[in-house]
């Protein structure tokens, strides 16, 4: 006898009553099987340490292993970076390693037309196959004596890249080993090079600090260092302060003491007030930025300051800051520019100066055009606290131990040394790209030009191209320009676990190991005062025949170069890669892996080298491979500070500066290495500062593309606690928690509008809507929401994908997607000063109507 | 005998959802599908106020394992599936489950969310009557034709459907629930009778989850609702609701602080 739940529930309301219903004939049948006795408790397992990179906070873990299979996450237990916690993205590295649509085989192509929604007509074929054909196309190179026309991509990567992406890319004959960094995150590093030399992302002492102000970023679910943010938040919020600057209620700002729904693209002017305020009101810190000769205050709204009056200690050109842009701008002033409240402003300027130096401004991507300057507005102000270096306040942070990799110089060849030094394709160096990249004219990465370089064949055309763990048909701004350069390119290797847009541009396609649970790797990084250095080994046995992208890759690439008579590669891999514990050369692909691994790692855990180190010491590989991380000692503060008379920081002045000289200097060269002045280079590359208010922190107004009465709304691209990058979408539990986003809902992709807008334009929540900017036009879900500045849309970064898996596309066989990739609208635009995409900023404009 | 609650620190708590993933990791619950959401740990958003003085709170949410459980009282077998165990867990037992669904419909935190479109979790969810649980795990439909992987496949290269599965056991119910049954937060006993804490406490990165003993004045649980008395809550149904402890069906799940720092 079989009850249907559905028909018993149509008897139980007809006869309206339980007890009815649970009658003898039902408890008879439930009493047919009796109990057993059964022991209770989880099944024996192991943790295995790993290292999770589902974002960049490169988080040690451990995974439980029960039977050979992986079925839960942690942090490392040893971990002070994260103390032994994962945010919730680590769990999903589960579903990731069994992703029912991942790759087993090598394949390529048999349908020779490209283009976004092309079927390749993919079959697979052996990885012997596919290297060969690889090394074909690269020996070809070679003999046309064209190197650089190879392009390596990078996405997601480990120490290892060095192999990949740097080496081997010299050692063929390339200078295009192309980041992807810059489409996301790199304008932050530009505040902090132009005032103190620090090329990279900040640490946080949050145990010591009293205010805390989160800008431009949520760090309770995005900005590398998740999970100690969530553990460490709740005591500021008990017994600190903390501020959120943002257009839309991220996470932070949910649970913030003060919410600043500011205007997108004026947080240059937010920053210049608060100086003004602190300034005027004498709430600098005198320790760290000096004082008035006569201590008597001088900072006057609208009054010009004598520089000889100010007596400056560790940081350099205050006055000449004041004087250029800070004078004038006050809190009303501010308040007009950026929407906010000329009280909230002035009330939150003081309370994080009088916390000083215990506080910081956390500071996001400003990935926005001309957002090189709001970057330096929002660290100038850790400056002028003195919060910089400073216990409670904002540090560089830690880094661990590590040995280099061995050297390839000696097996270059004199043909891949002059195709290496052809100019990169990105066009990095233009007159148009400064990409002041450490001060370095020229250095910085442009990855999203790289399509529109490749189109115009300027500098030169792109004929051999290799892509590993990215992909830019999904992750970069105005995406579609590079379903038309991917097209172009004649041969295209995509090294990935998953099938993706950038796959279906591919000539041949190599399925890699995934990082966390089947690969051997390093990864290096930092959070909660210390750094770290962690391992990335084998979890799980290898479901299909994938391989290590960094290093099992480049191994059968050099033996099949090798035997078409290009033996370098493997000689460099084979001489140089020996286990530095027995000293045996590799003798494949696995065994080079592992050894690679070792190399990287041996200063960490050789006890003879490690025996004067201050930080975790294991006593060898094993107990290293055991423990999965070894952590630095703590930071030590105020390392940067030096004294008065000698600074220590690496800017031009060794000063922390507010005048940056060494923006100066970087621009000048520029300027010169293009026989034009600053001022020209500032016009070409569309900043509004001309003359020396170049050098200072100031408010340049938003660059929009789209009028503001065609194209009412600032679009605002918000990252989801819940994206492992661009990767999640293939996961269920990713839809089943997407409204752990605020304003998000689960099982659909939204944009969220705020009621009040909504209303006017008579759009209701869920109706389907279209949104449209000046390069397109996307159809998505509509979410009314209380939690977004009116006059903004925000809309989540991760879904939208025409070709990933059969979850995260609607329906793979037609490449339809699932939700609205926003990219695909966004502008292609940068901060030429750093040379990044633009993304943040509400810097496309779009009208919203309903469908 | 204990009487196991636990108290959720709103303040501390994030709404980052490591919770919620980590129960389906512990214990191995289905994809969403029928209306039925497999969440045993899940999240009641709310939002009040209008822009900019919006405020957010977001409940985590699990079994209340009420002292007044009405899902028991709905439970048409004998002995019921749905029990209360003498430590105060309302368990369920999987053998005499007939999947009825007399629980879901008694209980004031569960829908089947395909009828109430208000609600906005559901404590108990109904195994499919006519499929296997994990169907994503069964289908052998490759994307890619002789390409890419299955479900069914890699399922099976891996060993267990699901192929992450953790494997424990427990007198009254499977790691994983066969189909026709009801299934909900059994607040992982199979653990707690180890000396763990449940599994969602255990990755809460912010350790916003407390878990223990509700008759024990010295408990960690008890100390926290004395110190916390005037901000203290339960839940009141699945949409939000909120009410004083005691009332309804005397949830032991407890709310304390609040989400937001804002006044
Ligand atoms: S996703 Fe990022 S923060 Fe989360 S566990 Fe992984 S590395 Fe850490
Ligand atoms: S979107 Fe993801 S893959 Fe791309 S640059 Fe940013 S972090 Fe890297
Ligand atoms: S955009 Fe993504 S990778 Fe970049 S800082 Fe934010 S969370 Fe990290
Ligand atoms: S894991 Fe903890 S912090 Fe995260 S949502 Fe759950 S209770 Fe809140
Ligand atoms: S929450 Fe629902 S299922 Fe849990 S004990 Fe209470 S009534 Fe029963
Ligand atoms: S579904 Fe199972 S537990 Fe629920 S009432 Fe029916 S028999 Fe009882
Ligand atoms: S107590 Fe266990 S079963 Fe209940 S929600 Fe937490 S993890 Fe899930």
């Amino acid at each position: 006898m079989k009850i249907k739940r559905r028909d018993f529930l149509k008897v139980s309301a007809a006869a309206g009553a339980v007890a009815v219903i649970g009658g003898p004939s039902l408890n008879a049948f439930a009493q047919t099987t009796a109990p057993k006795k059964k022991a209770m408790g989880e099944a024996a397992g192991e943790w295995i340490p790993s290292t999770c990179q589902g974002c960049t906070t490169w988080c040690p873990i451990e995974i439980f292993v029960q039977e050979g299979r992986a079925v839960k996450v942690r942090g490392n237990q040893l971990s002070k970076a994260n103390g032994g916690y994962v945010c919730v993205r680590g769990h999903l590295l589960l579903q990731q390693t069994y992703d029912p649509d991942r790759i087993k085989t090598p394949m390529k192509r048999t349908n020779p037309q490209k283009g976004r929604g092309i079927d390749p007509k993919f079959v697979p074929i052996s990885w012997d196959e596919a290297v060969d054909t690889i090394a074909d196309k690269l020996i070809e190179l070679r003999r046309n004596n064209e190197t650089h026309k190879y392009l390596l991509m990078r996405g997601r990567y480990s120490d290892h890249n060095t192999i990949l992406y740097d080496n081997l890319t010299k050692m063929l004959g390339s200078p295009n080993n192309i980041s992807h960094s810059s489409i996301c995150a790199e304008v932050e590093k530009m505040g902090r090079f132009f005032t103190e030399g620090f090329w990279g992302y900040s640490d946080y002492d949050l145990d010591k600090m009293k205010y805390l102000i989160t800008w431009a970023c949520d760090p309770l679910s995005s900005n590398r260092q998740i999970p100690n943010a969530v553990t460490k938040f709740q005591r500021l919020l008990s017994e600190g302060t903390v501020v959120a600057i943002d257009p839309r209620m991220s996470n932070t700002a949910a649970k913030a003491h003060e919410w600043m729904p500011i205007k997108p693209a004026t947080d240059g002017a937010l920053g210049v007030a608060m100086a003004h305020v602190i300034l005027t009101e004498g709430l600098w810190n005198k320790e760290f930025v000096g004082d008035f000769k006569d201590g008597k205050n001088k900072f006057r709204k609208g009054r010009e300051v004598k520089e000889e009056d100010f007596n400056e200690k560790h940081s350099y050109g205050l006055v000449k800051w004041w004087n250029l842009e800070l004078k004038d701008k006050d809190a009303a002033w501010a308040a007009k520019e950026t929407g906010l409240d000329r009280n909230q402003i002035e009330r939150v300027a003081r309370g994080f100066a009088k916390a000083a130096p215990n506080c910081a401004i956390w500071f996001g991507p400003n990935m926005q055009p001309r957002g090189t300057y709001s970057a330096l507005a929002m660290h100038a102000l850790n400056g002028l606290v003195g919060a910089t270096d400073n216990e409670g306040g904002l540090v560089t942070g830690m880094s661990a131990p590590s040995s280099s990799y061995p050297k390839f110089d000696a097996y270059q060849d004199d043909l891949a040394k002059a195709g290496a030094k052809n100019k990169k394709i990105d066009q990095r160096g233009y007159k148009t790209f400064p990409n002041l990249a450490s001060g370095r004219p020229g250095s910085g990465v442009s990855a999203n030009n790289v399509a529109n370089a490749i189109l115009a064949e300027d500098p030169y055309d792109i004929k051999v191209a290799i892509g590993y763990f990215v992909n830019y048909n999904f992750s970069t701004m105005e995406t579609g320009r590079w379903d038309k350069a991917m097209a172009k390119v004649p041969f295209f290797v995509h090294v990935v676990p998953m099938v993706s847009e950038m796959t279906q541009f591919a000539d041949i396609v190599l399925p890699s190991a995934l990082h966390h649970t089947e690969d051997w790797a390093i990864v290096r990084s930092k959070a909660n005062l210390y750094g770290h250095i962690s391992i990335q080994q084998p979890v799980v046995e290898r479901m299909f025949d994938v391989r290590g992208a960094e290093t099992e890759f480049v191994w059968l690439l050099a033996e099949k170069l090798r035997d078409k008579g290009f033996p370098n590669v493997y000689d460099w891999l084979h001489n140089e890669y020996k286990d530095p514990e027995t000293g045996k050369k590799p003798t494949d692909g696995l065994e080079f892996a592992i050894y690679a691994t070792k190399i990287r790692s041996q200063k960490a855990w050789d006890p003879a080298e490690n025996k004067d180190y201050k930080g975790d010491k294991p006593s060898g590989w094993e107990d290293f491979r055991k423990k999965g991380v070894v952590n630095s000692p703590r930071f030590e503060f105020r390392k940067k500070w030096g004294t008065p008379e000698e600074g220590n920081f690496p800017t031009a002045t060794k000063k922390f500066e507010f005048y940056s000289e060494t923006l100066k200097k970087a621009l000048t060269e520029h300027a010169e290495k293009h026989n034009t002045t600053v001022d020209d280079i500032l016009t070409v590359t569309n900043y509004e500062a001309r003359g020396e208010k170049a050098f200072v922190p100031h408010y340049e107004t938003q660059l929009r593309h789209g009028s503001r009465t065609e194209y009412p709304f600032d679009l605002v691209d918000m990252k989801s606690r819940l994206n492992r990058e661009g990767r999640s979408a293939n996961l269920t539990w990713y839809h089943a928690f997407k409204k752990c986003d605020p304003g998000d809902v689960n099982f659909d992709d939204v944009v969220q509008i705020n009621p009040a807008d909504a209303q006017k334009l008579g759009i209701k929540d869920g109706d389907m809507v279209k949104v449209t900017s000046v390069v397109g036009s996307l159809t998505v879900r509509a979410r009314l929401w209380e939690g977004i500045r009116p006059g903004t849309a925000a809309k989540c970064y991760g879904q939208g994908h025409w070709a990933y898996g059969s979850v995260g596309t609607k329906d793979y066989a037609k490449f339809e997607p699932r939700g609205a990739n926003f990219n695909e609208i966004m502008v292609d635009d940068y901060d030429r000063l750093s040379g990044s995409s633009a993304r943040n900023g509400g810097f496309t404009g779009v009208k919203i109507t309903k469908v | 005998m204990a009487k196991y609650g636990m108290v959720i620190d709103l303040l501390k708590c994030a709404g980052c959802g490591a919770c919620g993933v980590g129960c389906k990791t512990q214990n191995n619950t289905d994809d969403a599908h029928d209306g039925q959401t497999f969440n045993w740990a899940d999240f009641c958003e709310k939002i009040e106020g209008k822009y900019p003085n919006a405020k957010y709170t977001m409940y985590p949410t699990l079994c209340n394992h009420c002292s007044d459980s009405p899902c028991i009282g709905a439970c048409p077998v004998s002995p019921t599936a749905m029990y209360k165990s003498e430590n105060g867990i309302t368990l369920h037992n999987e053998e005499r489950c007939i999947g009825c669904g007399m629980c879901q419909q008694a209980c004031p935190y569960s829908s089947n969310m395909d009828d109430d479109k208000a609600a906005r979790y559901s404590v108990i969810s109904m195994n499919s009557h006519d499929a296997e649980p994990h169907a994503r795990y069964r289908n052998p439909n490759e994307l890619i034709k002789g390409i890419t992987t299955s479900g069914a496949e890699i399922a099976k290269k891996a060993g267990r459907t699901p192929p992450h599965r953790t494997m424990h056991a427990h007198p009254d119910y499977n790691s994983v629930r066969a189909k026709e049954k009801a299934e909900k937060c059994i607040f992982c006993e199979h653990l707690v009778a180890s000396g763990q804490n449940p599994y969602c406490t255990q990755v809460c990165p912010s350790q916003a989850r407390v878990f223990g003993d509700l008759d024990d004045k010295n408990s960690a649980v008890s100390k926290l609702l004395a110190e916390n008395r005037n901000s203290v809550v339960v839940l009141a149904d699945n949409k939000g609701k909120t009410a004083k402890p005691g009332s309804g069906t005397q949830p032991n799940v407890f709310y304390i602080r609040s989400f937001s720092a804002r006044k």
